[in-house]
């Protein structure tokens, strides 16, 4: 059992950690894991993620007649490549890709790791890259990690013509060749290291599956063993059940507990079936992700300088190994000269990141990560030391970070599903709104016109896949139905306004009342005609719009519909339209009668 | 008909938005109500009976100089017209009523209504002429007059009702209250145009 309880964001959308994207967005997919079946009604309760650092493979199967395509995923918790799944609410199902783990689990077993490489790093490997130049078929090197080799990795230069290869290449040819490459061939290191990442479901998985007959099955040759082996009789490999489930007992936090299914039993197997089409991307998408691995880069360490890497000269594996340890100590001088040779290492890594990062675009996307996280620091960086001189600089800079993190985009979704694409957009759009580090609502106000909604978002997205403005006002009328918070209003002018959820009329003639009586309180500058202490003073829709920070045309709505409610009256004249509280129909009144009688 | 006291305005009369007229109708009226009243309470200041609106909209009574700010004809015809409504239909209360015949008005002093089409000059009734005929009444009984014959011109200038609320009232209007009590059958009136007398019973 893999599937986890997920955390929604406000949209009810998955909330992806910081280094997840997604991929594909589906809906109308049942889902089948045993006999359980989720029916997603209520999105909190039902929304379901399959934390698959797990899936092992991925089998596809076209409809028959009444029988929806039907994707099967196989987990395998030996192998610690996986998928994040994240399924979310209103059965669309989105994937996502894990990038990062928990820090606490890599913490942990990064020293455990690390022992073992030492001793028998050098795994058999029968990957090959071609080199560019010759295109003779070279042997990747057999330390070349694919998880830990960065572009700092000294490679040999290829047999044929002595030329270096690319770091891109070498590192394409080594994932596919891990990618083809069965599970049962790891070695007995990388398995006992992974099995401590595996959640305790998978615990009880090995326990119900070897315990009850009392007899291990060698994950290589399944010869069936005595459950006391710690060896495969027959083919040496190693029987993980015995050893890990002795210290897997203790840990931590089972997960299925936390998770809304009732279904606490292991199932071999989980089927999505695809009701309304969309199987054969989703395959692909899924497919793609599997072959890229991009998770292995989640515990790479940080890169190493370049100037550590030319000191070690030709690869050797404990020096390699040691380069890669984040918790390597690295003796680097004390005071201003060891600042300065940190920041010239800092800046020299920034710069062999980003030229690396333009020589492909599958090197961009494994440096994804990376660039990302520059970016910000940049971001911060110059936020910080320009301090508000350049708020524009660093509203750029932090916007570029954003716009590669998650938008749905048109592509990214079935191209038939246009209610889809619109509620999704719905989504994205809450997100923006009610995200409060742009804080783009609460900027103006709580309340700004949908034209201006529009424009913001759209430039938000850099000029790619920007919204229609039918699309864009089709997704805003979903938001009432998706229950998200904020809420699409419409003025008696037709103007339409986006505000939040909970934000009502009552709370804005509050507002304004309170603001009437403070200018009561005030006498005008100039002497005036009528009894200000007992009137005030008129307001225009310029002054209100400047108070609340509305727009003007907002606030000249929120004015005319104070007056609507009986709050306000109005007072044309020379001077434009200005309004006042309502003393015609509150107070006042008796006096006249009395004089009338 | 002048006063030496000035007349009292009400406090809404300086404030500037009761000179525009409300989009809200449950302001608006509030607003005509208040109107009603200010013009009602002027004209009785005034001893005034009939308005012409057009001399009106240059009084104080619809131009506020202090404010700068004015009640034009269309809007004053319109105050008046709510009044001339029952309240059945929404209106004032039957509070004025228009004057359209030209001829009418020209045998009164204010005849300057004459030849500017209709809906120019309203009787203001800050009271109604039953209630005119309610004071007559009880005037009449409270003196000991009853049975006895007076002509209009005593009525409405003798020295009698010098004290009166209805001295010095219009001629058309007091034969208006006139014929009330004649309907009512409290008084009976003869006599040819102008000489009118009535006997109280």
């Amino acid at each position: 059992m893999f599937f986890k309880s997920l955390d929604l964001t406000t949209a009810l959308r998955p909330l992806l950690l910081p280094d997840e994207i997604l991929l594909f967005v589906q809906d109308a997919v049942g889902l089948y894991e045993g006999v359980c079946y989720v029916a997603a009604e209520d999105p909190r309760k039902y929304s379901v993620a399959i934390d698959l650092k797990e899936i092992d493979r991925v089998e596809s199967q076209a409809g028959f007649l009444k029988s929806s395509p039907k994707l099967t995923i196989y987990p395998k918790p030996q192998k610690k490549k996986k998928t994040d799944k994240s399924r979310s609410a209103t059965a669309s199902p989105a994937v996502a890709q894990q990038s990062v783990l928990q820090p606490t689990q890599s913490l942990s077993h990064i020293p455990q790791t690390n022992l073992q490489q030492s001793s028998l790093s050098p795994k058999p490997t029968n990957a090959t890259w071609i080199c560019p130049i010759c295109s003779f078929s070279n042997p990747v090197p057999s330390n070349f990690d694919p998880a830990t080799a960065n572009a700092a990795t000294n490679l040999p230069p290829c047999l044929a013509c002595g030329i270096k290869p690319p770091f891109t290449t070498v590192l394409k040819a080594a994932i596919s060749a891990v990618a083809s490459r069965e599970s049962p061939l790891l070695s007995s290191v990388a398995s006992l290291a992974i099995a401590q990442d595996i959640d305790q479901p998978n615990a009880n998985a090995s326990l119900s599956h070897f315990g009850s007959g009392g007899t291990v099955p060698c994950p290589r040759c399944t010869f069936v063993n005595h459950p006391s082996l710690v060896e495969c009789e027959i083919c040496g490999a190693p029987l993980s059940a015995g050893s890990a489930s002795a210290n897997r007992v203790d840990s931590p936090a089972p997960l299925f507990e936390q998770s809304h299914i009732a279904n606490t039993e292991v199932s071999e197997s989980i089927k999505l079936s695809f009701r309304a089409g969309g199987d054969k991307t989703f395959h692909e998408r899924l497919r793609g992700a599997l072959v890229q691995r991009k998770w292995l880069l989640q515990n790479a360490p940080p890169v190493p300088s370049p100037s550590q890497g030319a000191s070690e000269g030709l690869l050797s594996p404990v020096a390699s190994v040691e380069s890669t340890l984040p918790s390597a100590p690295r003796h680097s001088g004390v005071g201003i000269a060891g600042l300065e040779r940190r920041g010239l290492e800092a800046r020299k890594k920034n710069e062999l990141v980003i030229g690396n990062a333009f020589e492909d675009l599958e090197a961009l996307m494994a440096s994804a990560k990376q660039i990302v996280a520059l970016a910000e620091t940049l971001a911060r960086e110059s936020g910080m030391t320009t301090n508000e001189s350049s708020p524009e600089t660093s509203a750029v800079l932090s916007e570029s970070a954003a716009a590669l993190g998650m938008m749905t985009t048109k592509d990214m979704l079935n191209s038939g599903s246009e209610s889809l694409y619109l509620s999704e957009l719905a989504r994205d759009l809450a997100e923006y709104l009610t995200d409060d580090r742009k804080g783009i609502l609460h900027r103006e106000g709580g309340i700004m016109s949908l034209i201006d909604l529009w424009a913001v978002f759209n430039r938000s997205r850099n000029g790619v896949e920007l919204a229609s403005p039918s699309d864009f006002q089709k997704a805003a009328e979903l938001w009432e139905k998706l229950k998200l918070p904020v809420r699409l209003r419409r003025f008696k002018s037709g103007l339409l306004v986006v505000q939040r959820y909970d934000w009502t009329d009552e709370k804005t003639i509050e507002k304004i009342q309170a603001w009437m009586e403070e200018i009561q309180r005030v006498p005008p500058d100039d002497p005036v005609p009528w009894d200000w202490s007992l009137f005030g003073r008129a307001v225009t829709a310029q002054e209100a719009a400047h108070r609340f920070k509305w727009s003007v045309g907002v606030a000249a709505e929120e004015l005319e519909m104070a007056e609507d409610r009986g709050v306000l009256c109005r007072e044309e004249g020379i001077e434009g339209l200005r309004f006042w509280r309502n003393h015609i129909s509150s107070c006042g009144y008796r006096d006249f009668c009395r004089l009338a009688i | 008909m002048t006063t030496t006291t000035p007349f009292p305005f009400p406090p809404t009369y300086n404030f500037p938005p009761f000179f525009t007229p409300q989009p809200n109708t449950t302001t608006r009226h509030s607003q005509l109500e208040k109107w009603s009243s200010l013009i009602q309470s002027w004209c009785r200041h005034h001893r005034q009976y009939r308005l012409s609106l057009i001399d009106a909209v240059e009084s104080p009574l619809f131009h506020n100089t202090a404010l700068r700010k004015r009640l034009d004809l269309r809007e004053a015809r319109a105050v008046v017209d709510w009044m001339t409504k029952s309240e059945e239909e929404g209106g004032g209360g039957r509070r004025a009523e228009w004057i359209s015949d030209a001829g009418g008005t020209s045998s009164v002093g204010l005849g300057n209504g004459a030849g500017q089409g209709l809906k120019t000059v309203a009787w203001i009734w800050w009271r109604r002429p039953e209630e005119w005929a309610d004071v007559l009444v009880d005037w009449v009984e409270g003196t000991g007059q009853k049975g006895s014959v007076l002509t209009v011109y005593e009525l409405i200038h003798g020295e009698g009702a010098m004290s009166q609320e209805f001295h010095g009232m219009d001629t058309d209007v007091m034969l208006r209250s006139l014929n009330v009590l004649v309907k009512r059958g409290r008084a009976q009136i003869f006599g040819g145009e102008g000489q009118e007398g009535v006997k109280f019973f």
